[in-house]
């Protein structure tokens, strides 16, 4: 079964050059995609078109098999949880635990069950002694992760993290990565946008942008070592390859430690 | 001069009576001139609530800071003793996020709001623009566009712009290169290390990428719980410090290092702290 299926899709503002053009794209459930592409790519507004708070210009995108239009769209919000890069902007509730039961409370949960879960993710975030706090209170990343924690609380089937830990410290990164991880073991479709290989290569696919258009899509690991199509979108690649591809402009002929940084970029 | 806190503590008050304390007993010295400092931590460590003392946007609940001269405590700031402009104008604050506060009709009307603000006359100011919008890494092109328009890295280099056309002696970027493409972040990072280093200037960064740190700070300060836990040298507090206790990261580059060290069996002399020198040594390795 597919999540999202985009088809012919291309969009732009006003009267300006398109942002994205003739974008295809099909991802199956439970598939963990990652999107990469320079600033200005088009990456956010193709997130925001899958959850209909843009519109398409031409093309369709159907969502679990339902196609994106202004009756569906709030449907279709139910199954697409987004968390976006600034927390500033998704902060609603007047506490931490307002702010993660806003979500539910649109989804209509039992309160029994909303209490329970509010604790479940905030603990999960590391936020369990926050949740009586006011957002001024808490600091960038803090609130971030309260944002990650109403969107897993919504259980949607598909989780979109649009450069959602760019904000976070390493320790609260490697949080959010283990709780992908987890997310795809439950059978989440995830779309992850962001700027690092590290991030890209837990997932299994990655849609490489240029200038509002797919340049390649690929296995994750292949375009792990695909320098070419990295720098053309002003991306780069793992540091270990990038010394690697160095040594060997130089007739390096150490082969120990060229296989050495071979083994180095893939066990990241 | 320069500026320096003494014993420092910061509250801030929230709904319960008690408030959060946000820096606790900061005594710190950062010179006028010359510096490229990183500061680093957790989220919520008061690395923010940290460089908001050093423009005078926050004042101390207790204790003292001494901006350029200008004693800011809670005395000094009820009593209306400081003039606040100064201090704005010579130490530039880039905040989180500050493609947000762009609101004027062109990038040039956005760039120049500041300095005029400042008294900088509109010819001067729109003069200072046309250099500036280069040094960002955009063009003159863009001084006639609409900053809603541009992507999320662009609106960011104009907001930085803002700062700069101010001409500040002191330049403090909260995560200013978060959410930038790598080919942006480094030319982003050039700039800065540029205004510190032609300019002379004293740049301060606060950053969560600990690989920016290890590449270009000449000092580092590292915030935990609301303590500053050090000042000094980058290169001792990855390798000598307890730095996952602070919850901090090894940079890329010291991990690899690292990784083909123990691979080797054997140290390098010295540990590289650019991907060239690490290339260099590579060379010297024996088959």
């Amino acid at each position: 079964m597919n999540s999202i299926e985009i088809k012919d899709v291309s969009f732009q503002y006003q009267s300006n050059t398109p942002v994205l053009q003739d974008i295809n794209l099909t991802i199956k459930k439970g598939e963990w995609v990652t999107i990469l592409g320079h600033n200005g790519s088009g990456k956010s507004t193709l997130s925001k078109l899958i959850i209909g708070l843009l519109k398409a210009k031409t093309g369709q995108i159907l969502v679990n098999g339902i196609e994106l239009n202004p009756e569906t769209v709030q449907d279709i919000r139910q199954k697409v949880g987004i968390v976006f890069q600034n927390p500033d902007n998704q902060f609603v509730g007047v506490t931490v635990r307002d702010d993660i039961a806003f979500g539910l409370e649109n989804l209509q949960v039992p309160r029994e069950d909303m209490v329970e879960r509010i604790e479940k993710y905030a603990k999960k975030v590391n936020m369990s002694d926050f949740l009586n706090k006011e957002p001024h209170a808490l600091s960038g990343g803090q609130k971030q992760r309260v944002a990650i924690a109403g969107i897993l609380a919504m259980n949607t089937d598909i989780i979109i993290f649009d450069e959602a830990t760019s904000m976070l410290d390493p320790k609260g990164r490697n949080m959010v990565l283990d709780t992908m991880k987890q997310l795809r073991s439950e059978g989440k479709t995830i779309i992850t946008i962001t700027h690092t290989m590290k991030e890209a290569l837990l997932s299994d696919r990655i849609v490489v942008l240029k200038q509002g258009r797919i340049l390649k899509v690929g296995n994750s690991k292949d375009i792990l070592k695909d320098k070419e199509t990295l720098e053309k979108s002003n991306l780069e690649m793992l540091l270990p390859l990038r010394i690697l591809y160095d040594l060997e402009q130089t007739n390096y002929s150490n082969e120990r430690i060229k296989n050495l940084l071979w083994e180095l970029s893939l066990s990241v | 001069m320069g500026i320096k806190f003494k014993r420092v503590d910061f509250k801030y008050q929230g709904f319960d009576e008690k408030g959060y304390l946000a820096l606790s007993n900061i005594n710190l010295s950062i010179k006028p001139t010359g510096e490229f400092i990183t500061l680093i931590g957790e989220t919520g460590s008061g690395k923010s609530t940290l460089v908001q003392h050093m423009n005078a946007l926050l004042t101390p609940s207790s204790g003292e800071v001494d901006i350029l001269g200008a004693i800011i405590n809670q005395e000094s700031i009820k009593k209306k003793k400081i003039r606040l402009n100064p201090i704005r104008q010579k130490v530039g604050l880039v905040f989180q996020f500050p493609e947000y506060q762009l609101f004027e009709e062109t990038v040039l009307k956005d760039i120049i709001f500041g300095p005029k603000n400042y008294g900088v006359s509109e010819q001067e100011a729109t003069k200072r623009a046309k250099e500036i919008i280069n040094i960002v890494g955009l063009n003159e092109s863009y001084l006639s566009r609409s900053p809603f328009n541009l992507s999320g890295g662009e609106k960011k280099r104009v907001s930085i712009a803002g700062i700069l056309a101010m001409d500040p002696d002191i330049l403090i970027l909260d995560e200013p290169t978060s959410g930038l493409d790598p080919v942006g972040r480094d030319e982003l990072l050039k700039v800065f290390f540029d205004i510190h280093e032609k300019l002379n200037k004293t740049v301060i960064i606060i950053t969560h990428d600990m690989n920016t740190v290890y590449h270009y700070a000449k000092r580092v300060l590292v915030m935990r719980d609301s303590y500053l836990v050090y000042d000094g040298d980058p290169v001792d507090l990855f390798t000598k410090k307890n730095i996952e206790h602070w919850n901090l990261d090894t940079p890329d580059l010291l991990k690899l290092t690292y990784e083909i060290e123990d691979h080797l069996k054997k140290p390098f002399k010295i540990r590289p702290r650019t991907q060239a020198q690490l290339l260099e040594m590579l060379k010297e390795v024996e088959a």
